[in-house]
């Protein structure tokens, strides 16, 4: 090491800081002890999840009054193909192609993209093409961190304390947040390296301000959102494509950003186990709703922009129903209602629109899960599992953008 | 009986388990608490530190096949676990307290340049304080580095970078290199 006399006074400083020390304060004892909090913990944790899961189910025979009765809105006038709700039953439904997204199995692990499956090591939350490689997530103890990896998934970059991915359909931009022990910084990055990767600082502040990326608009903006740790509330706004933010007023919790249509949507109020959602347009930057829902908590963007999820407001939970709706009015398109069980929670935990006219949905039955594909003609598809999971977690999990 | 034999095996392993762990910590101790000292920064911390550490290390012991390795586990445990320690230290502050917390006993110690430049080491956030660690205490090489923080060598040589930098930022004249020719300041010439 070629060291400057700064590094060296350094060395010199830690060392006479420390040799001296000669401590050994713990016990095996002492160790013992610790080891059995841990794995105490570990286990409450584990049971916590699968407490969690079950907590939020609610018996769907009862549950669901119809898709078509949870709504006050006029009757469609686009795309009418179907009629009434369409029954998702993965176990009879056909075998689709492999998914055009990426789709980790985390009880392999394995990595479907491409069409090709690959053993991983580690059971990313999001992975998606990035460079010659991949970008992805993993998350520990609640903490985030993002992974640059070579195309052998061998480790090239780690970003600890950061939100989830955000990336577009096609695939074509990549953006999330980071924490760099002062500030958060926004990056939003082109997957393909050609363009220069472009990072936005926030004003200092702490962790706790916590920061996450919501969607992309046209013209290289970025809608994001930031928890405010005096009060726990989150403040939406948009990145610029210079770098500066504006605020968009309104939101409780933005969801997600369309880059076709510039619209934003999320949750605007929320009363005690009761909802309500709004689309707004992102570029004017105004509170201005162009249509709103109390009846369904709503999901992303189809990849032109004309489609929107909307999922039944079931906090936290995985839900009965999925209703695509008319991004421009509300209007819902079609209506897709899951199988129920007497005794097991049935639902759809995950939703990401693999092209304009086909969603990828994350479907659990008891403790079997499913990804299934709906497209907007009413066909329905199984295009992987079951899988069995029995710790109340997601062990198929999407990312979308083009894999 | 045959349950009694089973028992009597499980016995036996824990002792040879508890028996190899013990000579790992006994051996190690002093060194590795050294590195928690300079990553916590105080005593308290630095003993909570290695006690998670050793403990996760007690729950894997079996699984680690690559004794060599030890040292590197319980190091990375370390720093994650600071990095954890300070996050939660920090949404502490922010939610219930104005007043920062303690920062633990002090030993008696030279509070000349090596002192300041100690106490400007412990501004430092905690990933460019925990490379500064491994880099210049444990003389680990960029590569090790990386290694141990699970970062690119990239990543570790801008934090190195931006920790020097904050260091000759904070650190009085007498400390910062660009300073310390005589004719180039008065002060110091006399």
């Amino acid at each position: 090491m070629n060291s400057t006399p700064l590094e060296d006074q350094v060395h010199d400083a830690l060392h006479r800081r420390v040799d001296p020390l000669e401590h050994s304060p713990l016990t095996v004892t002492d160790v013992r002890r610790r080891a059995r909090r841990i794995q105490r913990r570990r286990t409450i944790a584990a049971g916590a999840a699968v407490a969690a899961a079950l907590a939020v189910a609610v018996p769907v025979g009862l549950a669901m009054n119809g898709p078509a009765q949870r709504t006050e809105l006029p009757p469609v006038t686009r795309t009418p193909q179907v009629t009434g709700p369409v029954r998702i039953d993965p176990r009879s439904a056909s075998i689709g192609e492999p998914p055009a997204v990426s789709l980790v199995d985390t009880t392999g692990p394995s990595l479907i993209a491409s069409g090709e499956t690959v053993g991983i090591p580690d059971a990313y939350e999001q992975i998606t093409p990035y460079r010659d490689g991949w970008i992805a997530t993993v998350k520990d103890e609640g903490v985030t961190t993002v992974q640059v990896l070579d195309s052998a998934f061998g480790l090239e970059d780690n970003v600890p304390d950061t939100s989830a991915l955000t990336v577009a359909d096609d695939g074509s931009r990549v953006a999330y947040a980071y924490y760099d022990g002062i500030r958060w910084i926004i990056v939003d990055n082109d997957p393909t390296g050609e363009r220069a990767e472009e990072t936005t600082p926030l004003p200092d502040g702490p962790l706790a301000a916590t920061v996450r990326t919501v969607g992309f608009l046209p013209d290289g903006e970025l809608v994001a959102a930031q928890v405010d740790p005096a009060d726990g509330r989150e403040h939406t706004f948009v990145v610029t494509a210079q770098g500066s933010t504006e605020p968009i007023p309104g939101f409780t919790k933005a969801v997600s950003a369309s880059p076709a249509t510039g619209m934003v949507a999320g949750l605007i109020r929320v009363e005690g186990a009761e909802s309500c959602s709004a689309v707004v347009d992102g570029r004017a930057r105004t509170d201005g709703e162009v249509w709103g829902t109390c009846n369904q908590q709503l999901g992303p963007f189809s990849p032109d922009g004309q489609h929107l999820v909307g999922l039944a407001d079931i906090p936290d939970g995985p839900s009965p129903t999925l209703t695509v709706l008319d991004a421009t009015t509300g209007h819902p398109v079609i209506d897709f209602e899951v199988t129920p069980a007497r005794d097991r929670v049935v639902g759809i935990l995950d939703v990401v629109w693999e092209d304009d006219e086909a969603l990828l949905a994350t479907y659990t039955d008891g403790n079997q899960q499913y990804v299934v594909r709906l497209r907007l003609d009413g066909t329905v598809e199984r295009v992987a599992g079951p899988v069995t999971n029995d710790d109340g977690t997601v062990s198929l999990r999407l990312t979308a953008g083009a894999s | 009986m045959a349950a009694t034999l089973v028992d009597m095996g499980s016995q036996d392993s824990r002792t040879d388990k508890d028996a190899d762990f013990s000579a790992y910590m006994t051996a190690r101790q002093p060194a590795l608490y050294r590195t928690a000292f300079l990553l916590a920064g105080d005593h308290a911390g630095a003993e909570d530190l290695l006690q998670n550490a050793f403990a996760k290390l007690y729950l894997s012991w079996d699984r680690i096949r690559d004794r060599e390795a030890l040292d590197g586990y319980v190091r990375r445990i370390m720093i994650n676990e600071h990095n954890s320690l300070w996050r939660r230290a920090w949404k502490r502050r922010e939610h219930s307290t104005d007043t920062l917390p303690e920062t633990g006993a002090h030993d008696s110690y030279d509070d000349g340049a090596d002192g300041a430049l100690w106490s400007f080491v412990q501004t430092l956030p905690p990933k460019q304080r925990s490379v500064v660690v491994l880099r210049y205490y444990e003389q680990l090489s960029e590569a090790e580095t990386a290694d141990v923080l699970g970062i690119s060598v990239g990543t570790v040589k801008s934090q190195t970078s931006r920790a020097l930098a904050g260091l000759r930022v904070r650190a009085p004249r007498s400390l910062n290199p660009y300073e310390l020719n005589p004719h180039e300041s008065g002060d110091d010439a006399r």
